[in-house]
């Protein structure tokens, strides 16, 4: 049964679209027609390429070779258990490659990793940030490409799954997991004022937050320190107006943000923060503090990513409490269920500067999937690869995200992943200030359309 | 005890002054309690269910997980090391400097010492890329060289300002004195000069401390293998990205902490007596 | 031949003073120019550049130091600002306070005084991300101490969300870091207070002068050139503040507590320009020499 679940994401994430992005040239979207096409024109490139590839696999199985990789799997981080069997197993495969990996914490690493691209020092493999992220190193000329080695994955590894780091049609990056943005609700809470479901339409969200409100229970949490936080909840509330095509364009620059529907979105969102949903402490508190605060049953929802379904899964207590569904459709007429935010960010790319960068390549590709495997079963993420053995253990929240997933038609990538650095910070203090009833949708879209080039 | 009176102080003014005095010593005292319970709490305790009191439950283990999977002996020796070696340097270096600013008439004295001055002023974050470009290109990255050399350098500038402080006290008498006796500058500068400036050193020592055991950018920046890690980076390096455990980041702390604690109690009787030593017959 | 003798004398001793200064200076001078100086001279080039870091700059002139003042986003005036308020309590209420703990300590000693300066000094030891932990349990807007003081005793207007206002996020940063620095420049005076002779004190007490009439006339005179040690620290480490605006506000809400350092470290790391962020560093440089210079000379003239 559970099985066959893991088989319907498959069956489903093949067929949606993912959108792609990219620094120079946004990468196609994929249908399923012109994803067919494309595997023909590279099976003709993989013959082409073969007498390379029996090369490396030779060079590799003789000399010993070691490669450094870095990431940011630290003790506490929920992939950590992923990437410590994922490498005992490439260990065990290849016992010629040692590998050497070190981790760090998410926001130094963002400053470590720049210095080295800057100082030419980068490791063999790093874990990186899909679409903008990569695209700068990419650019830069840094990062080797995969387009040689990914024909031998294309199998496990659907195309569609790479749009987010493929830049001017070219293949850069190892997606591990994917996340998308998930409603967490606590149903002891919703229990209390008569709903056993989360609501599926917007009109009985609304009345559910009413009579949340009514009874002195604070429907949202949101962590206003952390922009990002902002952005789980606002984002979908604009995907769910004007359509993901239409927010898609907007964040990769090829529509402007001078767009009244979206400014009529922010005004929906602000809405919410008028009519007193959101915890008014909030704009005080860390996202550490907020998650703890929901698990402790101060709040009826928490949107944010569903890489909290471990988090949630490990207190049996709380497991009990909570479901997770997507965001109901706010104009009907734009945006349908099944339009979701997310998408593969979490990525292993290869330094173009690497002695052995074919060898790290193929390493790297195996060893993307092995974590992604063990990821999955951990409940850490989707699956960017193709699921492979029994996944019945996966917890039931990251199922249930599953399934979402299958029965979804488009994603649209995290706005700050998706746009330049520069950019993305720009989004993120127009956010803040919309959370702060500083700008109204109007405003935000103005400043962001004259601010953003 | 008192060294002097003379004058009897207005005794209502005295106890006020205790009251003062001991609220402020709570007021510094917190913190330690509060970091030593929060190292035993788990992250329900510390978000909300109880913030300031003692653990309801004691977790030893936060401390057992900092320093088996966290690594904190390790990274403990390593900014040892690398602290300890970085204020030598420092402190002789400014010492010398600082000698020949203060202590020798020539023309570019004041400028030279100005020049110093600007270390005050830089951003550690300018420089990284910079420093980092060059150490690549020297390979000389990953060793504790890579951080004693950058530490004692950013140390320099206001180990030469507290110095000059301090050396401008000592009375020129002393060098005329030992330039009759056919002292030569250098003999100058380590017989005579150098013992006077105990006190600077403990001073010295402390603030440089300060500033090299909590650095963080450099040490993220230049060190990439884990063996060569120093404490900052090691605690950082206990949260995750989207979940951390703060129980174990709290005992890592204790552990980077408690051990200065005990030793400046320790020592602070020796550092407050050299003070009082270094006090010069004008 | 008495006077050659002299002239020789003297020239023998110019070049000694020559080798001496030589020698004392180099160790200082190539650490400082190599770590310290080489990278300022690479941030004003850098300054000059629309760059990201990595790939190939262009070369813009002046360009991004116009649009550090002109583009109203980037918010450097108001960070200045911030760091400028700042500096002003630390020098007007931390420094006082500082040498007021310094001089009472310093008049005795007794098993008493020495404790109480090893207390004082203990939050400078102690890691900013505990401080910063602490005072965030402190202004929690729901279970943090002050807002429960505040409804205990019947201020319950009086509640905020005190790294989440405007109007309280600055007030909230400059109270910790004030009082966290205080042993720091205690210290400090502390060594100078000690250094003071006690026979000058004796003799001033002999002369009926009350203690703090010594302090005040014998005391601080002698101990200026450290109160102006610790007024430059105060001025430049609160140009260069960080660690606790990261952990208590980051900069946050809507950028109004953002500090140079941390607009500096969002452009360089975060938005990928790190010609703009060596703009910043070029400017914060700047700023702080000066405020330095001010200080010395300010201090010169009250003592001619």
């Amino acid at each position: 049964m559970k099985r066959r679940i893991a088989s319907i994401v498959m069956a489903g994430i093949m067929t949606l679209s993912l959108f792609g992005c990219g620094s120079a040239s946004p990468a196609p979207t994929t249908d399923t027609g012109s994803a067919n096409t494309e595997t023909k024109t590279e099976t003709t490139t993989e013959t082409t390429q073969k007498e390379e590839t029996t090369e490396t696999a030779s060079a590799g199985s003789d000399e010993q070779i070691t490669l450094n990789m870095w990431c940011i799997a630290t003790e506490s981080d929920s992939n950590r258990h992923a990437y410590e069997a994922a490498i005992a197993e490439m260990a065990e495969k290849y016992p010629n490659i040692t590998l050497n990996w070190e981790a760090f914490e998410n926001q130094s690493y963002k400053t470590k990793i720049k210095a080295a691209v800057s100082a030419n020092e980068m490791p063999d493999i790093f874990f990186t940030w899909s679409c903008a992220f990569l695209g700068d190193f990419v650019d830069a000329g840094k990062v080797y490409c995969l387009d040689d080695i990914y024909p031998e994955f294309a199998s496990e590894l659907p195309e569609n799954m790479l749009g987010n780091t493929t830049y001017d049609g070219k293949h850069y990056g190892v997606p591990t997991t994917m996340n998308i943005v998930g409603l967490f609700a606590n149903m002891d809470l919703l229990g209390e004022v008569g709903y056993t479901e989360v609501p599926g339409t917007y009109e009985e969200f609304i009345e559910c937050c009413d009579a949340l409100k009514a009874k002195g229970i604070i429907p949202f949490g949101c962590a206003g320190k952390e922009t990002w936080c902002v952005t789980e909840y606002l984002e979908s509330v604009i995907e769910k107006s004007v359509g993901a095509d239409a927010l898609n364009d907007i964040f990769l620059g090829r529509a402007t943000w001078d767009n009244a529907d979206v400014g009529a979105a922010v005004d929906t969102f602000q809405a919410l923060v008028n009519n007193g949903y959101f915890d008014p402490s909030g704009i005080g508190l860390t996202n550490d503090e907020v998650k703890n605060n929901f698990m402790a049953g101060k709040y009826a929802f928490y949107m944010n990513g569903t890489w909290n379904c471990a988090d949630f899964a490990a207190n049996e207590e709380f497991l009990a409490k909570v479901k997770v569904a997507e965001f109901p459709v706010i104009n009907a007429d734009k945006a349908k269920l099944g339009q979701l935010i997310g998408g593969p960010s979490d990525t292993l790319a290869v330094a173009a500067s690497s002695p052995n960068a074919e060898v790290a390549a193929k390493y790297a590709m195996e060893l993307g999937k092995l974590i992604c495997h063990y990821g999955y079963l951990d409940g850490c993420g989707l699956p960017a690869w193709t699921p492979y053995g029994d996944t019945s253990a996966v917890n039931p929240l990251t199922q249930t995200v599953a399934e979402i997933c299958a029965n979804a038609d488009s994603f649209v990538l995290f706005g700050d992943t998706a746009m330049t650095a520069d950019d993305a910070n720009t989004y993120l203090s127009y956010v803040d200030q919309v959370y702060g009833c500083l700008l109204d949708g109007p405003q935000f879209i103005e400043g962001l359309a004259k601010d953003i080039r | 005890m008192e060294s002097y009176t003379l004058k009897e102080e207005n005794p209502v003014i005295k106890v006020l002054i205790d009251i003062f005095l001991v609220i402020w010593a709570i007021i510094n005292l917190f913190p330690i309690y509060f970091m030593f319970t929060f190292s035993l709490k788990s992250n329900e305790e510390i978000f909300g269910a109880n913030i300031i009191g003692l653990p309801k439950e004691w977790l030893w283990s936060n401390f057992t997980t900092a320093l088996h999977t966290g690594n904190m002996a390790l990274y403990f020796f390593n900014s040892l090391l690398v602290t300890t070696l970085a204020i030598a340097i420092s402190i002789m270096a400014a010492m010398m400097a600082c000698y020949a600013i203060t202590r020798i008439k020539w023309r570019f004295s004041k400028l030279t010492n100005a020049f110093f001055m600007l270390g005050l002023t830089i951003p550690i974050q300018a420089s990284i890329v910079p420093v980092y470009v060059v150490m690549s290109k020297a390979h000389w990255l990953n060793k504790y060289s890579t951080l004693i050399v950058p530490y004692s350098a950013f140390a320099l500038s206001m180990a030469i300002l507290i110095c000059t402080g301090f050396m401008s006290e000592i009375p020129y008498a002393l060098d005329e004195a030992a330039r009759i006796d056919g002292c030569g500058l250098f003999r100058t500068f380590f017989t005579i000069i150098l013992p006077l400036m105990k006190p600077a050193v403990s001073t010295v020592g402390i603030y440089s401390y300060l500033q090299c055991w909590n650095e963080f950018m450099f040490a993220n920046v230049f060190i990439s293998d884990s063996a060569h890690r120093t404490l900052p980076v090691g605690i950082k390096a206990l949260s995750g990205q989207h979940t951390t455990d703060w129980g174990p980041i709290g005992a890592a702390l204790v552990i980077a902490t408690f051990p200065t604690l005990i030793v400046y109690l320790f020592l602070s009787r020796k550092i407050q007596a050299s003070f009082i030593a270094g006090a010069v017959k004008g | 031949m008495n006077e050659n003798n002299v002239k020789n004398e003297k020239r023998k001793r110019k070049i000694e003073e020559g080798i001496a200064i030589f020698v004392f200076l180099l160790p200082g001078l190539l650490l400082f120019v190599s770590i310290l100086i080489a990278p300022i001279a690479v941030s004003v080039y850098r300054s000059m550049y629309d760059w990201n870091g990595f790939s190939e700059g262009t070369f813009i002139g002046f360009d991004n130091y116009v649009e550090l003042f002109t583009n109203g986003s980037i918010k450097f005036i108001n960070s200045l600002k911030n760091s400028l308020i700042l500096a002003f309590f630390s020098v007007f209420v931390q420094l006082p306070l500082a040498l007021a703990l310094a001089l009472l300590l310093g008049r005795h000693e007794t098993r008493k005084e020495r404790t109480f300066l090893s207390i004082f000094f203990m939050p400078v030891l102690i890691s900013t991300v505990v401080i910063g932990q602490l005072w965030l349990k402190i202004y929690n807007p729901d279970y943090g101490v002050l807002n429960r003081f505040l409804e205990a005793v019947g201020l319950e207007s009086w509640k905020h969300v005190w790294v989440g206002d405007v109007k309280t996020a600055l007030g909230s940063i400059i109270v910790p870091t004030v009082w966290q620095y205080v042993g720091y420049h205690m210290l400090l005076m502390f060594a100078g207070v000690k250094g003071v002779d006690l026979d000058l004190r004796e003799a001033a007490m002999l002369d009926g002068a009350t203690k703090w009439q010594v302090d005040r006339y014998v005391v601080i005179p002698i101990i200026k050139p450290i109160i102006r040690v610790s007024v430059i620290f105060a001025v430049t480490g609160s140009l260069k503040t960080y660690d606790l605006v990261r952990i208590l506000t980051e900069g946050g809400p809507f950028q109004s507590t953002e500090v140079p350092s941390t607009l500096l470290e969002n452009m360089l790391f975060l938005r990928n320009r790190y010609g703009m962020g060596s703009t910043i560093s070029v400017m914060l440089i700047i700023l702080c020499f000066a405020f330095a210079l001010l200080i010395s000379a300010a201090f010169k003239e009250k003592d001619d």
